[in-house]
C-alpha cells in the first residue's frame, strides 16, 4: 500500500496484549508566537528540542521555509512539522508555477489544514503560518487536527500561556516593526523562562512585502557559562621518553639474537625453501 | 449516493436485528419471528452475527479510500449538475489515457502514477506521501530495456 505503512499495527497490538509496554507518548515543549504589525508580520520561536525530560537539541530551528515570503513556526512532533512544511512547500511551489502567481498565505493554510485533517491528528504538527502576499500580511495558526485560527497575535506550544500573557498585556493596535519584534521576543522569553519545555535562544523572522529577514538567535539569554575549573592538562605535563640508547652488547636483554653463518648449515629449519 | 467528503468509518455503525434464537444462531425461532400470517416469514438471521474482528489502525481505512471517496464525490456532483454525460465522458477520457500511456518503471512510475491521468484528475500540482512512498520500494526494479521489450513484445 502506498503512503503510510500500517503493516506493523496488528503485530504491535498483539505484543501489547502479551505485556510488552507501548512506547510512551512524549510531551513536546515549545513556544512559538506570531504578531501582525503595520506593514508586515513577525513570527518567533524558542530553540529547545525536548524528548521527554531530556533536552535533545539546545539550538534547533523551529522556523520553517514555505516560500520566500511565507514562513512557518512549528510545535509538536519535530519530524512531523519539518516534513509537513517541506511537503506543503513543494506543493505550494507547484501550485504557484501552475497558476503563475505569487503564493498566498490562505492557500498554505488551506493546504495544511486539509492535509492535517486527513490524518486526524496522527501527524502532530501545530503550526503558526505567517506571510505577506499581494493581499497583505496574514497570520494563521493550524492545529494538528486541522482547525485553524486567524488572529492579530497568536501563540502555540506548551509555552503559549506564558507568551499569550505578554501579548494580552502589551499588545497594541498598529505597532511599528521594532515594537512588534521586541514584543515577540519578550513573549518567547516569557516562554523560555516560565515553561520547562521551552528554552535556549530566540529566533525571529520578520516578513514584509519586500523582503524576509530571518534573525537566527536574535536573543541568546542562556549563554553557557564558562566552567570554573579546567581539566585540560598543559602541554608537557606528562614525562615521556624521547630516546633510549641500547648498546649492541646489551641487545640480548631485549631480543634473542642468533648469528646465521654464511654458506654453512646454520639451522636446518631456517633455510629458505627453493624449488630444485 | 450520499455526498460524503471523508470516507466512512470502517467499523459497522449498526448491527442487524437477529431473528434466530440466541442460543442457536441461524436456526429459525418461531417465537421471536413474525407470527402474522399476512407478512412473509422472516429469513433466518445469517451467520453474520459473529462479526469479523478487524484490528486495523483507525487511519488505515480512511487513507486507503481517501482518493476514491474524493473522486466519487466529484463525479457525483458533476452528475447532478451536468447530467450523467459529464462523468461518463471524464471516465472514458481517463480510461483512454491510462490505457495508452507508456509509464516506464525505471522513471519512478509506480502503481497508478501517471502524468496525463494526474492532469485529468486535477492532481498534477499535488504531491503527497503516496507519491513519495509508492509502496514499491522493496520491489525488484525492472531494467528499462527489459520492460520496453516486454511492452512491445520484443522478448524472443
Amino acid at each position: 500500500m502506498p503512503g503510510f505503512d500500517f503493516s506493523n499495527h496488528n503485530r504491535n497490538l498483539a505484543l501489547h496484549a502479551r505485556g510488552v509496554p507501548l512506547p510512551k507518548a512524549t510531551s513536546t515543549g515549545t513556544t512559538i508566537v506570531g504578531c501582525l504589525y503595520d506593514g508586515g508580520v513577525v513570527i518567533a520561536a524558542d530553540t529547545r528540542a525536548t524528548s521527554g525530560p531530556i533536552v535533545a537539541d539546545k539550538n534547533c530551528e523551529k522556523l520553517h521555509f514555505i516560500s520566500p515570503q511565507i514562513w512557518c513556526a512549528g510545535a509538536g512532533t519535530a519530524a512531523d512539522t519539518e516534513f509537513t512544511t517541506s511537503l506543503i512547500s513543494s506543493n505550494l511551489e507547484l501550485h504557484s508555477l501552475s497558476t503563475g502567481r505569487k503564493p498566498r498565505v490562505v492557500t498554505v493554510m488551506t493546504m495544511l489544514k486539509q492535509h492535517l485533517f486527513r490524518y486526524q491528528g496522527h501527524i502532530g504538527a501545530y503550526l503558526v503560518v505567517a506571510g505577506c502576499d499581494p493581499t497583505g500580511a496574514h497570520l494563521f495558526t493550524v492545529h494538528a487536527h486541522g482547525s485553524t485560527d486567524k488572529l492579530p497575535y497568536v501563540t502555540m506550544g506548551s509555552g503559549s500561556l506564558a507568551a499569550m500573557s505578554v501579548f494580552e498585556t502589551q499588545w497594541t493596535h498598529a505597532m511599528s516593526r521594532e515594537d512588534a519584534v521586541k514584543l515577540c521576543a519578550e513573549a518567547i522569553q516569557a516562554g523560555i523562562f516560565n515553561d520547562l519545555g521551552s528554552g535556549s535562544n530566540v529566533d525571529v523572522c520578520v516578513i514584509t512585502p519586500e523582503k524576509t529577514m530571518l534573525m537566527r538567535n536574535y536573543i541568546t539569554p542562556n549563554v553557557r557559562e564558562k566552567k570554573m575549573r579546567d581539566y585540560k592538562f598543559q602541554r608537557g605535563t606528562t614525562a615521556w621518553l624521547d630516546e633510549k640508547i641500547i648498546k649492541r652488547g646489551e641487545l640480548g636483554k631485549y631480543v634473542t639474537v642468533e648469528e646465521v653463518k654464511e654458506g654453512g648449515v646454520g639451522g636446518v629449519g631456517e633455510r629458505m625453501e627453493v624449488d630444485q | 449516493m450520499a455526498l460524503r467528503i471523508v470516507p466512512s468509518a470502517p467499523h459497522p455503525t449498526a448491527t442487524p436485528t437477529s431473528i434466530g434464537a440466541p442460543s442457536a444462531p441461524g436456526v429459525h425461532d418461531t417465537l421471536r419471528a413474525n407470527l402474522s400470517l399476512s407478512a412473509p416469514p422472516p429469513k433466518a438471521a445469517s451467520l453474520s452475527t459473529s462479526t469479523t474482528t478487524q484490528s486495523f489502525h483507525p487511519l488505515e481505512a480512511r487513507l486507503s479510500r481517501w482518493r476514491a471517496q474524493q473522486d466519487g464525490l466529484k463525479m457525483e456532483l458533476l452528475r447532478r449538475q451536468f447530467g450523467i454525460a459529464e462523468p461518463v465522458k471524464r471516465g472514458m477520457e481517463m480510461s483512454i489515457v491510462q490505457a495508452g500511456e507508456w509509464r516506464p518503471m525505471s522513471l519512478g512510475f509506480g502503481e497508478g502514477a501517471s502524468v496525463h491521468a494526474d492532469i485529468l484528475a486535477g492532481r498534477d500540482t499535488e504531491l503527497d506521501w503516496e507519491d513519495v512512498y509508492t509502496g514499491g520500494e522493496m520491489r525488484e526494479t525492472v531494467d528499462f530495456h527489459v520492460e520496453m521489450e516486454g511492452h512491445f513484445g520484443m522478448a524472443w
